[in-house]
């Protein structure tokens, strides 16, 4: 028995009604998925924005030209004799206040920075000879002024600022002190160099000891390890390791290195040598694509003409695959670069106010001194934090640029 | 003598016997070429200096290591042997805190005693200090010559160098390879350690299945018993990284990897493509600076506008978001490469029939992939609930049991960087608590990458 079906009448009613459905929600999909791709590359434009809105006003401090008559001053001090010694007993600070108050009135505590007396002594070291006259110093302001400067801040500071502005003495210039000073109380006088040498000093560590090992784990697994069950837990730890959260190394940090080692704690080496345990799976994996994309025929020809398998490795594989294995590595470093949970484990969360000498001082990092920043209640933090930020973007902007350069420029398709 | 300096000698008696060794076999190989034995010399002469240099350096390298943690003990002694020591008080503590200073001013890291008894024991420190190290340097030089004496003398033109040298490399090959599961073995071993001592303090079962975690109490004297209940943090854990996340990175990550493969030009793909991945390269600490000083405050306003109450300014909500956002690349890449897996045959075959490119991606695309992708969400589930500070930055402290996406509650990660960030003691269970928390979190991430792995290879085996 067979039916007859009546041919299906595509130019009916329901027909054209079902298609445009059909067609409509084609299009609602496709602009789903845009609206997907869009909505998450904004939420990246809005982070950077914010953080470039609240941050580059971290890199600018409001001045006060300060006229300071030194004659008429209550400072002691000799311009043929200016040694650190004799301006270290000068009291400049007090100076600095009495100074202010006979020119911007008695409200001058609360409108220079409490390390105003610092551009003070700098412009005397600079030239003694000031003391025998009357000089404009720009000295920075407030934390309460700056603001109120730079965008919103208390009634009172407004109306300081707009006093102040009137008598034509204030004025915005880059703050230097943010790119050579380290950590302090003050937003005023803060600054990165402690944490950016910190950093510094912890990658170093980490690349010294996490290259090596990485590229030689790499060239065992992907050379000369036979196919056994030790090559197989080889393989499982490295790939275990490379997903296990960073905060569960700073645990590892912190039970074996410092408490089993005794190795000192909040240094620049036990981050470097936690951070290297982190960031060795992720070369190794890099290192062990780059390796096996060496073709065979290279190795043949080498063996071919009479070269042992190690020289077979480190004369001819290893280079070819250097740059596959160096795009790794920065990635990886990278990633290190940005880490802060296991530092905060080992300690490098101290208040640390002078950049440190070698890898075994307290040090700070970069992304550490964010998150202190970021608990600070005094309001001038803000922009500090966002600016350390966008120098720390920048840091890692310019390291993965640079892999993907090399990536470009040496990647060989055989 | 000191440390540095013995190393720069070190390197320099290597460079030199690399030198000297690579000559003679040089002269070697020319005098078996004169004789027209061309293939006399097995190796070439710089596999000879590398022997040499070898044998003058690991031998002396290795006795550095062994005396740098010998000799402490050998100073210490000889000082408590000098008549100045008899007078120390014999209890443990006082006893090293006086040697510690001695030994401080002696190694010139300390100006002044505060010690009276410690200064007099400064000399003996500095000349036992003077003599233990006058004796290793000698010693590791003494080793130096000997090692590269007798290397040297086996160089003869059949000596296989090459396969010795290149022995030793194998060597630190497979030595490299086996620090991975040293750090493996290290990770497990200092948390099942730390864990057992905690759980010696606190019954298992009540940390596992308590509801009420309060470690200040009980670090304030309050007894352990049901101050280390871990359920609310578990459960934050869970609403933040495992349901708030995934409800922002799922449909945003997925939709992002159909539309990039499927439908946006290649000039479009090109570009959003890295653009996306950046949101997985920005440190987690600038996303939890974000999620508190801008998302979170937010969505405090907006939920007190539309009166909810017990809305808080460090919210489930704001931290899961954010984090949520971070998450998108890595969902959106393992999408990708599950699609891409699906054979081109299965999507011809769909469009064909006269499916829209919409009905062939959800009708036939997705449940194709949908191993991998499910494998993605998992191993994307295993990097949120393992993530640090973004929870620490925005989500609170508060151990709350709730399933308001306002209120504030804590995870397993906040409470591990809360627990060993204060004051420590190492034998309270306030800190050893850490460790247990950071037990859990291994196991659970280690079982959730092993099940998405597993999904994922299993699925790939169906197609190739």
């Amino acid at each position: 028995m067979t039916a007859v079906r009546n041919p299906t009448d595509w130019k009916s009613e329901a027909m054209r009604k079902r298609i445009a459905g059909r067609y409509a929600a084609e299009r609602r999909f496709k602009f789903a998925g845009l609206f997907a791709v869009v909505l998450s590359a904004s939420f990246l434009a809005f982070l950077l924005v914010t953080m470039m809105g609240n941050g580059l006003r971290g890199f600018t401090r409001t001045e006060i030209a300060l006229k300071v008559d030194f004659p008429a001053s209550p400072l002691l001090l000799d311009p043929k004799a200016i040694t650190d010694e004799a301006l270290a007993n000068a009291n400049l600070p007090m100076v600095t206040g009495t100074v202010a108050k006979t020119v911007l009135g008695e409200k001058a505590d609360d409108l220079l920075s409490p390390t105003a007396w610092i551009s003070i002594r700098d412009a005397i070291k600079a030239d003694p000879m000031i003391l025998s006259r009357t000089a404009t110093i720009s000295v920075p302001a407030s934390t309460g002024l700056d603001l109120a400067a730079k965008s919103k801040g208390s009634p009172e500071m407004e109306a300081e600022v707009a006093r102040l502005k009137q008598q034509g003495i204030l004025s915005t210039g880059f703050n230097m002190g943010f790119l050579t000073a380290s950590d302090g109380t003050d937003p005023t006088q803060v600054g990165i160099w402690g944490a950016f040498k910190g950093s510094l000093l912890t990658m170093l560590v980490t690349l010294i000891l996490s290259f090596p090992v990485g590229v030689a784990t790499a060239l065992y697994l992907e050379e000369y390890a036979a196919k056994n069950w030790w090559t197989d837990i080889i393989e499982v730890s490295i790939n275990n390791l490379a997903a296990v959260p960073s905060i569960i190394f700073g645990l590892l940090g912190l039970s074996i290195f410092l408490n089993l080692a005794h190795l000192p704690r909040s240094a620049a080496l036990v981050g470097g040598m936690t951070l290297a345990l982190m960031t060795m799976p992720v070369i190794v994996i890099a290192g062990r694509n780059a390796i096996k994309s060496v073709p065979p025929s290279i190795r043949d020809a080498a063996l071919g003409i009479g070269a042992s398998p190690v020289q077979v490795v480190f004369q001819h594989v290893l280079p070819l695959a250097l740059p596959g294995i160096l795009t790794g590595t920065i990635i990886g470093m990278a990633r290190a670069l940005g880490e802060t949970a296991p530092l905060l484990m080992i300690g490098m969360r101290a208040f640390i106010a002078t950049p440190p000498g070698g890898i075994t001082d307290p040090a700070t990092v970069l992304p550490v001194q964010i998150f202190l920043w970021s608990d600070e209640v005094s309001k001038g933090f803000v922009e500090k934090t966002s600016a350390a930020i966008i120098v720390l973007l920048a840091f890692l902007l310019a390291m993965n640029g640079l892999a993907i350069y090399l990536r470009n420029k040496f990647e060989t398709r055989w | 003598m000191t440390g540095p300096a013995i190393l720069l000698l070190l390197a320099g008696l290597g460079a030199i016997a690399w030198v000297s060794a690579r000559a003679r076999a040089l002269r070697l190989q020319t005098v078996a070429r004169a004789t027209g034995r061309r293939d006399a010399v097995h190796s070439l002469p710089g596999y000879h200096g590398w022997y040499v240099a070898l044998w003058t350096l690991i031998p002396a390298a290795i006795f550095l290591i062994i005396w740098v943690n010998v000799a402490p003990g050998l100073v210490t002694q000889s000082v408590l042997a000098d008549p100045a020591a008899q007078s120390l008080p014999l209890d443990g503590f006082s006893r090293s805190a006086i040697l510690g200073e001695a030994r401080a001013i002696a190694s010139g890291n300390q100006a002044g005693a505060f010690n009276p008894l410690s200064q007099g024991l400064v000399e003996p420190y500095r000349a036992a200090l003077d003599k233990y190290g006058i004796a290793g340097a000698v010693l590791a030089l003494v080793l130096a010559f000997a090692g590269g004496a007798f290397a040297f003398t086996r160089i003869r033109p059949d000596f296989r160098a090459r396969t010795r040298v290149e022995r030793l490399v194998m060597a630190s090959l497979l030595i490299a390879s086996l620090i991975a599961i040293i750090t493996t073995v290290g990770i497990v071993a200092s948390l099942l350690w730390e864990s057992f001592r905690f759980f010696s303090m606190v019954n298992p079962i009540d940390f596992l299945f308590g509801t009420k975690w309060s470690p200040q109490s009980a670090a304030m004297g309050y007894g352990n018993d049901d101050a280390f209940g871990a359920v609310p943090l578990f459960w934050g854990t869970i609403f933040i990284g495992a349901i708030i996340a995934m409800i922002v990175a799922i449909p945003l990550g997925l939709m992002s990897a159909i539309y990039l493969t499927q439908y946006a030009s290649p000039t479009v793909r090109k570009w959003m493509k890295p653009t996306l991945e950046m949101l997985a390269g920005v440190p987690t600490v600038v996303y939890g600076y974000f999620a508190a000083l801008t998302i979170a405050p937010a969505l405090r306003d907006f939920a007190v506008a539309i009166g909810i109450h017990g809305a808080s300014s460090e919210s489930a909500l704001a931290a899961g978001l954010v984090m949520g956002v971070m998450i998108i690349p890595f969902v959106s890449s393992m999408a990708d490469d599950s699609i891409a897996a699906v054979p081109q045959s299965m999507r011809d075959g769909s469009l064909a029939m006269g499916a829209t490119t919409s009905e062939t991606i959800r009708k036939v695309l997705i449940p194709a992939a949908l191993p991998g992708v499910v494998g993605g969400v998992l191993l994307a589930v295993s990097r949120a609930i393992g993530e640090t500070m973004i929870v620490v930055m925005a989500a609170g402290l508060a151990a709350n049991l709730t399933a308001n996406p306002f209120a504030s509650v804590t995870t397993v990660t906040t409470q591990i960087v809360q627990l060993l960030t204060g004051d420590q003691e190492f034998d309270s269970a306030k800190t050893l608590a850490a460790f247990a928390l950071g037990l859990v979190l291994f196991i659970v991430t280690l079982l959730l990458n092993i099940v998405a792995l597993r999904v994922v290879k299993k699925y790939r085996e169906a197609y190739e």
